[in-house]
Formats: structure tokens, sequence, C-alpha cells
């Protein structure tokens, strides 16, 4: 370890925080992991390991800020000084005692490093970018897969702050790297893509990978594919009989989702009609939810459609139409809606779903096959779902969004063990869990986030601003992750993890670079992660793998060797 | 009239009680006609071709009284003693590339008293080398005897400044007369302020009718530390007659057209070290690197409550 400075003696040495006086010819950046030794009398030395916060340059010798021109021109006499502020990041063994001004500060490298950033304590660790130093820095796999925490909170200006880039690493990193074993075989992940079709490639490799970044995955242990095993659901097109999934850009391999009336009504999902945060305040929830019950009630299948009352209903406006008819009906009211409830109450809700025909009528159908698999399950996807949201007007996405999670949580639920994890991202959550008011998805997210970590449900949420998320979601996150910040929003509470320093940083963080905060490190660490080794926008996407092609009625590969994952090899023929 | 640029605690670049120059007349012979003819003095300005030299180097030391001290005799009498810290450093300021560093310092540390029982003082990693005064050794001569071993400190630190280097073009300033230092090769001493008058009323006409930049022509002074002498004006003045002058003298033993070759350089060099009035309260005549100088060793002398308490806790033990 070459030392790079010494403890300074005219500012106060603490154990938690010092300053370095850097040697001239040397220099610290922040970020730099570096390590310094405190003997004893009789006891063992206490080894003193931090990283470089803050670091600063000023000429010794100068009084007035004109001086620096006499000392450019070679006048006066003076000596640039460099300086860093070290915050600790561990204390060995732990005894806290101020470094000594004076004692040599090493840069830390090696195992060194690794015990200062608590890496070696870490029995399973996931990469998850390098350092400034271009070293590679580690999750703790404990904190993410529910063992001692679970769930990942991401927060940073959109556009520049690669939130979403950030989460597919993570998973990349997860199912590739080999930490968590058998564990990241079977485990799956559901993406909702909610702005462009930036996330419809994952399984096409990028054209503009290089060489570069090729060998910055190698660093990390990480092989420079795309990922491997994806499956797209799209909605239907609007107006399209056939229900052909409404994609622009990818062509193949996608499937379109939706819902069948009589799902719609079995499995009550009227309520997610009604998910806007809004809609809670209103009375006219009660009459969503008798509504919703009287459906699952009455509601028999038929050719498609349902038949409740002898009325065939094949569509969602047929069956809206039938809904609000029976409630402005005086004689079927209450048996609809119940007996207490007003006129004024039925008809706001009357309203708002006669509204919601125009969104959800692509989603909610009759006139497709029920046969046809047409539902968002992972259990029977590929290792990655990615629900397609983009096109979808808010309401709609509210729907898909609310039912997708509270199905699959139902299903985790049911199964009662925590494996194989679900990895759910979901960006926007502050449209989804907003900090006020309660909505039936936000009810889903806190049951995640609050019983997500034992059921194997691990939420990778991200928002541009943690403080208009509920707080239970940002504080049951073990793992906070911030990409460039919007000013105002980088002095809340919400924050307070980030030292002043970085917090400045974090204001003018480039794409690609994150501050990433787990429980047992004290300093949140700032980490770059690889430039994407899949496509992110069509532009860019190479050649599809010949899984792809297969749509999801081929799903079943006869040819497939049994127990391999099919569609990875371009070897059709297994023998 | 004009307002003195120097802080009145320094005194004035000038003593005497006349704003009109130097008070006491000189009684050193003074040999005019050394360049030109002194009926036919003016002001001189930087002769074609001349430049500042690249390196430059500048010493000066500082000194401080740490401590009055009392002996306590056998007989029972009782001498005073002065422990005083002193410094000595050089500057060198390489011009073309825009360095100034400290080349060289060195801090010392002395007893000074006339006592012959008084032994050196050690308080931890501070030691008072002992410097025995002859005579009587009053308390208010004490501090003179401070001198002689700081310019040995400055003669010995600007040698070595040179020999870690010297591309023999290189001009070394001392900060005020020459004295016993005028062996050194290539220096000026730098006077900053006018004690005595050393010319005549029309000549020192010429003096005050400098121009900033200009020097005078070289003379000869006889005295015991006489040698070759030239007056300059350094920039940044107010424009009162003695202000910004400043008196330059090198060795007696270089001839007459050495010294006028040295009065030459120092015009081209001098006045870019000139310092501005609201930094430095002996501005202009106390040059930048000299005051930069200054404060570092100052620094090096260390923290003078410190000292104090060592001494205090080291006669203490000797007791």
């Amino acid at each position: 370890m070459d030392p790079v400075g010494r403890v300074l003696g005219t500012a106060d040495a603490t154990p938690l925080q010092f300053w370095t006086a850097v040697t001239p010819g040397s220099y610290l950046q922040l970020d730099d992991v570096v390590v310094t030794r405190r003997e004893l009398p009789d006891r063992e030395p206490v080894t003193i390991a931090g990283v470089v916060t803050q670091v600063r340059a000023r000429h010794e010798g100068a009084q007035f800020d004109s001086d620096v021109f006499a000392i450019a021109d070679g006048t006066l006499p003076a000596m640039v000084q460099e300086a860093a502020e070290i915050t600790t990041t561990r204390v060995d063994p732990e005894f806290y005692v101020p470094p000594s001004p004076g004692a040599v500060v090493h840069r830390a490298t090696g195992e060194a490093r690794d015990a200062a950033l608590h890496f070696d304590r870490m029995e399973r660790r996931i990469p998850m970018g390098t350092g400034r130093d271009g070293v590679p820095v580690f999750l703790n796999a404990d904190f993410l897969d529910g063992t001692r925490g679970a769930h990942v909170s991401i927060s940073g200006i959109s556009g520049v702050a690669t939130k979403t880039s950030f989460a597919t690493f993570l998973l990349y990193s997860v199912f590739r790297s080999g930490t968590l074993g058998g564990d990241a075989v079977n485990a799956k992940a559901l993406i909702f893509n909610v702005k462009g079709e930036d996330l419809l490639f994952l399984d096409h490799p990028n054209t503009k990978l290089d060489e570069a970044t090729t060998a910055a995955y190698a660093r990390l242990g990480l092989p420079a594919t795309p990922f491997p095993d994806i499956r797209v659901y799209a909605p239907p097109r609007v107006g399209d009989s056939s229900g052909a999934p409404d994609v622009s850009s990818r062509l193949t391999g996608v499937d379109s989702f939706y819902w069948t009336i009589e799902e719609f009504c079995g499995q009550r999902l009227l309520p997610y009609v009604f998910a806007d945060a809004d809609d809670e305040r209103q009375q006219y929830t009660m009459v969503v939810h008798s509504v919703a019950a009287h459906l699952a009630r009455h509601a028999v299948p038929a050719e498609g459609g349902v038949s409740i009352d002898g009325v065939r209903l094949g569509s969602y406006g047929e069956l809206v139409d039938h809904v609000v008819d029976q409630l402005t009906d005086d004689e079927t009211r209450s048996t609809w809606a119940g007996s207490a409830i007003n006129m004024g109450t039925v008809n706001a809700f009357a309203r708002r779903l006669i509204g919601s025909k125009k969104d959800l009528a692509r989603l909610i159908r009759g006139d497709l096959a029920a046969r046809r698999p047409h539902a968002i399950s992972t259990a029977e996807s590929a290792q990655v779902t990615v629900v397609d949201l983009h096109n979808l007007p808010d309401r709609a996405q509210r729907f898909v969004v609310g039912v997708t999670l509270k199905t699959e949580f139902e299903r985790k639920e049911k199964s009662g063990t925590a494996k194989p994890l679900l990895f759910v991202v979901l960006d926007e959550l502050n449209k989804y869990a907003p900090r006020e008011g309660t909505s039936p998805i936000k009810e889903v997210l806190l049951d995640i986030a609050e019983r997500g970590r034992s059921l194997g449900v691990i939420l990778i949420g991200a928002q541009q601003t943690a403080s208009e998320v509920e707080r239970r979601i940002v504080t049951n996150s073990a793992i906070r992750v911030v990409g460039r910040l919007d000013p105002a929003e980088a002095s809340r509470p919400e924050y307070g993890f980030l030292p002043p320093a970085m917090r400045q940083r974090a204001l003018l963080a480039r794409p690609g670079t994150m501050f990433v905060n787990q429980p047992d490190i004290p300093v949140p660490l700032c980490v770059e992660f690889p430039f994407p080794a899949w496509a992110t926008r069509f532009s860019e996407a190479g050649p599809p793998p010949s899984g792809s092609m297969r749509s999801i009625v081929q799903g079943a590969d006869p040819f497939a060797v049994v127990g391999s994952r099919g569609g990875s090899s371009d070897d059709e023929i297994p023998f | 009239m004009f307002v003195d640029a120097w802080d009145p605690a320094y005194g004035a670049s000038f003593s005497g009680g006349e704003a009109d120059g130097p008070a006491s007349p000189s009684s050193a012979q003074v040999d005019t006609d050394v360049e030109v003819p002194a009926a036919q003095w003016a002001p001189i300005d930087v002769p074609r071709g001349i430049r500042c030299p690249d390196v430059v180097l500048l010493v000066d030391g500082v000194r401080r009284n740490d401590a009055g001290l009392w002996t306590a005799e056998e007989d029972g009498t009782s001498y005073p003693g002065l422990a005083a810290s002193y410094a000595a450093g050089v500057v060198r300021c390489d011009l073309r590339n825009g360095v100034a560093e400290l080349a060289g310092a060195r801090v010392s540390r002395g007893l000074f008293t006339a006592s012959p029982s008084a032994g050196e003082l050690v308080a931890g990693s501070v030691r008072y080398e002992i410097h025995r005064v002859s005579g009587t050794g009053e308390a208010s001569k004490l501090p003179a005897a401070v001198q002689a071993p700081l310019t040995a400190l400055e003669i010995d630190v600007s040698a070595a400044a040179r020999d870690h280097g010297s591309d023999g073009a290189d001009l070394l300033v001392v900060d005020g007369p020459l004295r016993n230092r005028r062996q050194l090769p290539r220096t000026i001493g730098y006077v900053k302020t006018q004690q005595k008058q050393y010319l005549s009323a029309a000549l020192t006409q010429v003096v005050t009718s400098l121009r900033a930049g200009q020097r005078t022509p070289v003379f000869h002074l006889g005295t015991v530390w006489g040698g070759w002498s030239w007056y300059l004006r350094l920039p940044g003045t107010s424009g009162a007659p003695w202000a910004g002058i400043v008196r330059v003298e090198c060795s007696p033993d270089l001839t007459a057209d050495q010294a006028v070759e040295l009065a030459g350089l120092s015009v081209a060099t001098l006045p870019r070290f000139a310092s501005s009035s609201y930094k430095d309260p002996r501005a202009p005549q106390n040059l930048v690197p000299i005051a930069g100088l200054e404060r570092r060793l100052r620094g090096m002398l260390g923290d003078v409550r410190f000292l104090h308490r060592a001494l205090t806790m080291a006669t203490a033990r000797g007791r």
C-alpha cells in the first residue's frame, strides 16, 4: 500500500472523521479508500479505514486572493497543499480512538480495500459496478434476497439518472453473477415498461457494445450478453378484433395480454378500475365493492362473455352499460349497491365507470378465446417478464399494474415459500404508491414492502422523488440508490443517508453513476455501472434471438431438451 | 502633502523629523564621480538589453524574543538573559517558470546572557543554545546580540541555496545592508530604510526626481561597511519625494564596471517585486517574496506561548 499523506493536526481528528494532508506528488480523489493505524499502549494497534468524502487544495502562505497572481508569477513563495476529508467506514478492532495527527495514511488496495468497505464480511456479494478507482464494488446479497433485508429504492431525475438501466443491470448481475447459485436460475423478474419501448429489447444484443464495455463486464465477473430468457407482453391493439399486440418496433416474440370478462367478474377486478388515489376519497367505494361482489356472485360464463340475470354481455362496454342501467333503475339498485346508497353517489360511480370504457375496453375482452393464453404469470413465463404499458392511458396502466401485482403476490402467498424469488421492477412508484391517500395498488405495494421479504417478492422501485412515495415503502427498502437529483429534492430528509458532500455531488452525477447505500456500510458508495450489453432501443438492437421468433402459443418447444431453458441456444436440434 | 505608505508602527521609510529625506547627514566619504561626474548626475533608466535574470534568490531572517530570564549566581548576583528564536531562509524565484519556493530555511534558538554559570536550555524537542555575551550584559543590549548569529545563519542558508543548483546568472538579494555578507557572489544588499544622508543637497534632488524604475548613478561609500551604492525608486508610490526610494549596495571588492552592471540589473529586477500598499504595511519597499518568506519563517519559529511554557518548565526543573 502506498502512503499518500498524513493525518492533519490543524483540524480536529475524530474517530469518525478526520482530515489528511496529501503528500506533494500524490493525490486523493473523492471515494478513494484509505487506511491508517493508531498505536495504543498495551493493546493491539487499531486500524482505521475510511473513504474520501471531500478534497481541497489551497495555497499556503497566501493572505489575499490576488496573491495567486504573485505566486503564479513566481514572486511570492507559497506551496499548494491538498487535504482530504476521510469518513471512517471501519475501525478494527472496535476501539474508537482518533487517529493521531502525523500518522501515515495509505491508499487501501486489495484486501485492505475489501475490509474497509466491509466486502470481506459479505458471504454472498453481487457486483453492482466499479468504484471511482475502477475496482468492483459489491452489494451484500443478504440485503437483497430477503435473508436480512430486501427491496431497492432508486431515486433520481428522469432521463439522466438512469434509474431503469441500473435496475436492469442489477437484475442482470443477480441472474448472471452466480452469487445466488441455484436461486438465481429459478428466480423470476417482472418488469413494467412505462416509457417508450426501452425495455422490450432486453434479449437483443447491443450493436454499440464495444471492447471497453465488454472488459468492464469482465472485471465484474459478468459476461457481456443480453438477457437470455425474456418474454414480452403488450396490450392488444385498439379496435383490433384479433387481439394482436400493440407494439411498433419489436415485431417478434411479443404476446398480448388481456383479461376475459369472466375473469374480470370472477376475480373481483372492478376495484382496480378505480385505482386512483383520488377515487378512494369518494363515497362510491362502497358501491364499487358491492358491485364487484354482485358481479362475482351472479356472472355466469357464456361464450366468451358472461351472462348476468339472463343478459349476455360480450364486451366491457356492454358490461358497463348493464351495470349502469341496473344501478339507475330504482327496482334493481338496492340488489346491486345495497339500500343505504343515495342517487348522487350512484351517479358519481356511474360517471366514472362509463369514463373507463374507453381506456379498458381493449384489456377486458369477451370476444377473444378464453383458452388462448393471455394472462401475465411469471411462474409460467420466462425468467424475465416485461409488461409493456407505455401506450396505455393512465387508468389502464394502474389497472394492469394493480391486477398483475395482486395476482403475483397472491400466488406467492399461496405457495408459502420465499423461493423462487420474484423481482418486481416498477418505475414511477410515486404514482402507484403516493405518500397521501390510499388505493388498491398502494395496498398491494405496501403488502409487498412489508411482507414481501418473507414471501420472496423483492420490489425494485424507482421514482423521481422519494419524498413523494409512501414512507413505509421507502423505509422498508434495505438498499437505497440515488442518481442525479433535483437540487430541491436533494435537501429533503429522505436523502439523509447521503453525507453533505455526496448530496452535492448527486446534483451533477453523470448518467451511469449512482450512489448506493446498503445497511452494512456506513457510507454510500459511488458506483459506475457499465453500459448495457443489451439493446435499450430499436436502433441499437442486434439480431433477435431465435427463441423470440416463437410466439406464446408455441411457447412449449417440442424440441427443447428437458431441463434446459428453451430458446437460449441457437442449436435447435438436440441430436 | 503626502501620506506615508508605511504603517506608522514600522516608522517611516526614512528616519528624521522632516519630510524631505534622511535627516542626519553622513560623515562618510562619498565619491560621486564613479559612473558619471557629479555635475552630470541625472536619473538613469533600465539599460537596453538588460533583462531581469531568470532566477532571483532573496534572503531574509526573522527573530523573536521568546522570554526574558534572570540567572541566580552563586555569589548572589544576577544576570539578565534573553531567550530568542531566529530563522533565516532563502526564496528562489524562478521567474521563467513562475515558481517561487522556499529554497532553504533554518531555525535556531539561543539563550543570550553574560552569566558565566548559565548552560543551554532543553525543553522537550526545543533546545536553546547558549551564546555568551561579553561585558556586563545589560538587558537592553541583549537583543542586539542576536543579530550576529542570525547574519551567520543567513550566510549559511544563502550559500547552501546556491549550492543546490545555480545557473551562474542568478541574482541574490539580501534584505538589509550587506555588511559581512559581501563575499557572496552576484549579491546586492537592499536597504529599505534611509537613515543617513550620503549625498549633497544638489545630488539629493536627483534622488527625489527619480521616476519609478529609475536609479541614480553609482557612488562609492568610504565607510567600514561601505562599498558601491545607488538609489532607485520602486513603482506604486504616492508621489512623496522619498516614497518608494531604496538604497542598493554591492561589495566594494567589485570593480566600478561590475558595480554599474549590477546596478543596471537591480533596476531591471527589483521593481517587479514591489508590494502594494493595501497588502503590506511597508509597501512598496518590503518586497513580495521577502514578505512571504517572513511569514513562512515566523511560522517556523513556533508558537510563542508553547515556547514560553517550555522555557518555564525547563528552568523550573533546573532549580
